[in-house]
């Protein structure tokens, strides 16, 4: 395996040795082009054009939008990504969650 | 004046006066100051090693605060821990893509591949939310009534002249983008830092 294969594979571990789900949410704001915001989602999370738009859309005009979900290291590392590019991004307990990681 | 980006065999191509590149590596400077970290006489060598900083705390400054924001809601505790473990790696990042970006303005003629493209929208879009915090822009009806300054000429006071800067910073980032997304609609298999959930 190379060492991105190594690290997929450690990652899908975390992803289901958590069984907490968590939600990566993305908050509206003025400032962030919506080309630039779709082009995020598309790259980043490798998206297709149609759902980068839809969750781009839903930011805009709900002022958020879950655009993950998953293991809460994973969501945190996107947390990390997303502010790299100057989206607003944080990460929560999923609603439906039950059995919480911490509190 | 600047050209638009254009995508194209060799990569993304584009064209920028000597003025506008003095004028975005001052910006980009600017802006690695600003994020720079404040220099503490007695530093755990663990910080610089770990990326792990005890003392991270919210910026007081509104702009800086856009550049490394909160990453949990209306969880004071539970964001300040976030920020100690991940601000100083976030910085170091921001800095990165902005020195490359300043790296990529030598020349008049532009050519990008896409990781290139990346730290320079990443770059402009950090030029952007900073100088929208100064400009006070909260709403998109404050956005659309900064969209009004375009000539240089023009600008006769500090907010005019930074409105001036936020709009061509924002049409350049724009057409940036629109030959990114072309780019990726070239070579799907080019897409995908993360996976899919």
């Amino acid at each position: 395996m190379t060492d991105h294969e190594v690290r997929q594979e450690q990652e899908h571990q975390e992803l289901t040795a958590s069984d907490t789900p968590w939600n990566l949410v993305i908050w509206n704001d003025p400032v962030n082009l919506m080309s630039y915001v779709s082009f995020v989602f598309r790259s980043y999370f490798g998206y297709s054009e149609k759902k980068a738009d839809k969750l781009m859309l839903e930011v805009h005009r709900k002022g958020r939008s879950i655009v993950a979900h998953g293991g809460r290291e994973r969501m945190e590392q996107h947390v990390v990504a997303m502010h790299g590019y100057g989206l607003w991004a944080t990460v929560e307990k999923a609603v439906s969650g039950g059995k919480g990681q911490r509190g | 004046m600047a050209r638009t980006f254009v995508p194209g065999s060799r990569g993304i191509s584009g064209h920028l006066e000597e003025e506008e590149r003095d004028l975005l590596r001052k910006v980009f400077g600017d802006v690695i100051q600003m994020l720079e970290p404040e220099a503490r006489e007695s530093e755990d060598p663990l910080v610089a090693l770990t990326g792990i900083d005890p003392h991270a705390a919210p910026p007081r400054d509104a702009a800086l605060r856009r550049l490394l924001p909160d990453g949990v809601k209306d969880g004071d505790e539970a964001a300040l821990e976030f920020r100690r473990l991940t601000e100083r790696s976030l910085r170091e990042s921001k800095i990165g893509s902005l020195r490359a970006a300043s790296l990529l303005l030598e020349g008049s003629e532009l050519q990008l591949n896409s990781e290139e493209a990346r730290h320079l929208a990443m770059a402009l879009n950090d030029v952007r939310l900073v100088v929208s915090e100064r400009l006070e822009i909260r709403t998109e009806a404050d956005a659309e009534a900064v969209h009004a300054m375009h000539d240089w000429s023009k600008a006769d006071d500090l907010e005019e002249y930074l409105s001036v800067l936020y709009n061509f910073v924002t049409w350049l980032q724009e057409s940036l983008v629109q030959a990114m997304a072309y780019e990726l609609d070239r070579t799907p298999d080019a897409a995908g830092e993360g996976e899919p959930s």
